[in-house]
């Protein structure tokens, strides 16, 4: 393979990695601040691709704006998915088995609202965007849908990097990150916190989801190996950073791009190379979930962090 | 053991043998034929049942991965029913690897604190579904055919599955009445306490993930010889590892009888279902687990309690509160 083939594989990698942190920073928040594992986070993304097609089939709304409204309307939902059932889970420092089995619960619930609603056939969201790309040189040509559905992930994590750094909101959710008692001691809301926090991980879900459908195709149970991406980069992440988010989506991006055209080393009667095959592809998350917790279990940033304290 | 006190103790102690009488007794009074392959399935699941509920129920662990040592069981069976083996030593073989690939997801997990042991599990499910989809020994995504000489004999199998099932009861009563179930109770409730009192937290939930999925495997090879033929997207699914999940859920998290309640009215419930509702299926599961979390979390069982109170109260506390870090 040649070096500009290389370039383009690491572009589109690039590219796919701002997908993901959008993608996976709605679990990060709420688990951060709830500790709780966020199960149906599969089902609203889901549903965030389905909201972009109606908008787009129904009301002729370009899917890239769908995707922008579907924060709001997911914001919405989300809090009120918090205030019927979320608000009435027992209180714990880590995942409960109750908390486990109602998002569970609640995901198959929405599963089976995909399914009544649209059928179990594959879906896109087609538009003059998708099927053109920009071109430079020979060998790189970009997709223009990727292009915008980056700049539009890019632009929702900056603003929310700017929520969470410079708002009331945004420093109780790091309070209640860092030390839930604490932090109500000092007089932050948690119940209102968490609602608020619910809310914003179900609206990046949903925006998320918008943007994977405009990707890729999808049907009801669209959710599932995207549920799996997020763990990985939370995990990589260090489950409660927002920043380490961007971090582990971009090493997951970059893998997954790459897992299937890097010559493997193994040994059997002398060194020789074979690569994946394509039909394998989707144990790569799952491979560096299991490498990650064996070596690095608070994820890249505490790997960083452990040679700091001990310097 | 305690001796019994009072009608409650006593039909505690023979029931359970009553019941195991009466469904090794039932062949011969005459059944039909798809009442007897109702019954095996019960027996199936409720082996699963009782497996997860080992490591969910009394040790407070969610797994969303049983469907691999199902699947595993399945296809370790039949491998070694090919190679010419006895299918009793199949089953045994089945549960072996499945107790293997428990290790395997319980050594990086268990040492940490936190959600990863249910991310895992749901990893796994994918992972291993994959590679059986593109193995070629087994067949791949096209299934597999097990062929025996014999003739198709429903009561042979359904004698396997009751005394799977018997088994299952009786590890879990024994383990439930033994210092390692004290144990598992202990690292539900408060790991660190535990800890604190010479539990090792660490391969207490390893030897019981082994032991939960030795089960779940058995359970497997057992489906797998009567069906005579699956393929990875049936024993892999991850549907097949949700209702290894509600069965006990349904019937009672963290009791010996709860599960096999759950398994009970699980096989009926999913026969009516899949005639009547057939769209309906994720929907029903979904609502009746988060009203069973919301309102009544010792399930079906705790529902018993409550209306017949013909149990002394406090054991009722099994609790759904527990730590599961």
């Amino acid at each position: 393979m040649e070096a500009a083939e290389y370039l383009d594989l690491l572009l589109k990698a690039l590219l796919l990695a701002g997908v993901y942190a959008a993608m996976a920073v709605g679990m990060t928040v709420v688990y951060g601040v709830m500790k709780i594992v966020n199960l149906a986070h599969a089902g609203f993304l889901m549903l965030g691709a389905y909201f972009a097609l109606e908008m787009f089939q129904r009301f002729h709304i370009d899917p890239v704006l769908g995707a922008v409204l579907a924060l709001p309307a997911f914001f919405l939902f989300g809090m009120l998915v918090h205030w019927l059932l979320v608000r009435w889970l027992p209180k714990s420092d880590t995942p409960t088995l109750a908390s486990l089995l109602l998002m569970f619960g609640f995901w198959l619930v929405l599963q089976n609202i995909g399914y009544a609603a649209w059928g179990n056939e594959d879906q896109s969201i087609l538009t003059p965007l998708t099927l053109s790309a920009v071109h430079i040189g020979d060998t790189i040509s970009i997709p223009k849908v990727n292009l915008v559905v980056f700049a539009a992930a890019v632009f929702c994590m900056v603003v929310l990097q700017i929520v969470f750094h410079r708002s009331w909101f945004g420093r109780s959710m790091r309070a209640l990150i860092q030390n839930p008692y604490a932090a109500q001691i000092v007089g932050v809301d948690d119940q209102r916190t968490s609602r608020l926090t619910f809310g914003l991980g179900t609206a990046f879900a949903g925006f998320a989801g918008a943007l994977l459908g405009m990707l890729y195709s999808f049907s009801p149970d669209f959710g599932r190996p995207f549920l799996l991406r997020s763990f990985v980069i939370i995990v990589l992440g260090g489950l409660e950073s927002v920043s380490g988010v961007a971090l582990g989506a971009l090493v997951l991006a970059i893998l997954e791009t790459f897992s299937t055209v890097i010559p493997l080393p193994w040994y059997w009667h002398g060194w020789k190379t074979f690569y994946l095959p394509p039909s394998y592809q989707p144990v790569v998350p799952f491979a560096l979930l299991v490498v990650a917790l064996v070596i690095m279990p608070k994820g890249l940033a505490g790997l960083f962090q452990r040679k700091w304290k001990a310097a | 053991m305690k001796r019994p006190s009072g009608i409650s103790g006593w039909l505690k102690l023979v029931l359970p043998w009553l019941l195991l009488l009466v469904l090794l007794l039932l062949p011969a009074a005459g059944l039909s034929f798809n009442l007897m392959r109702l019954l095996f399935l019960t027996a199936v699941w409720t082996t699963t049942s009782l497996g997860w509920n080992l490591l969910g129920g009394m040790t407070g662990q969610v797994s969303f991965g049983f469907a691999v040592f199902f699947g595993l069981g399945a296809y370790t069976t039949a491998l070694l029913m090919h190679a010419g083996h006895s299918p009793y030593f199949g089953f045994a073989g089945g549960a072996a690897i499945a107790m293997l690939a428990s290790f395997f997801i319980g050594l990086p997990t268990f040492r940490l604190r936190g959600p990863y042991f249910v991310i895992a599990t749901i990893g796994v499910t994918e992972a291993v579904r994959v590679i059986m989809n593109n193995l070629d020994i087994t067949g791949g995504a096209s299934g597999y055919r097990i062929t025996e000489d014999k003739p198709f004999n429903p009561l042979e199998h359904y004698y396997t599955a009751i005394v799977a099932v018997a088994l299952a009861v009786l590890v879990s009563t024994i383990i439930a009445n033994s210092k390692f179930g004290l144990a598992l109770r202990a690292i539900k409730q408060d790991q660190d306490a535990a800890a604190d009192l010479g539990v090792n937290p660490y391969t207490t939930k390893l030897w019981v993930h082994a032991i939960a999925a030795g089960l779940t495997g058995i359970a497997g090879g057992i489906y797998a010889r009567r069906a005579a033929f699956f393929y990875p997207g049936d024993v892999f699914a991850f549907s097949t590892g949700i209702f290894i999940l509600l069965m006990p859920v349904i019937g009672g998290i963290g009791t010996v009888w709860g599960p096999v309640l759950g398994g009970i009215v699980f096989v009926i419930v999913e026969e009516q279902i899949s005639v009547n509702f057939p769209n309906f299926h994720l929907l029903i599961y979904g609502a009746l687990l988060i009203i069973i979390i919301l309102l009544e979390p010792d399930g079906l069982l705790g529902l018993l309690r409550r209306l017949f109170r013909l149990l002394p109260r406090q054991q009722a506390k099994t609790g759904l509160a527990g730590d599961p870090g």
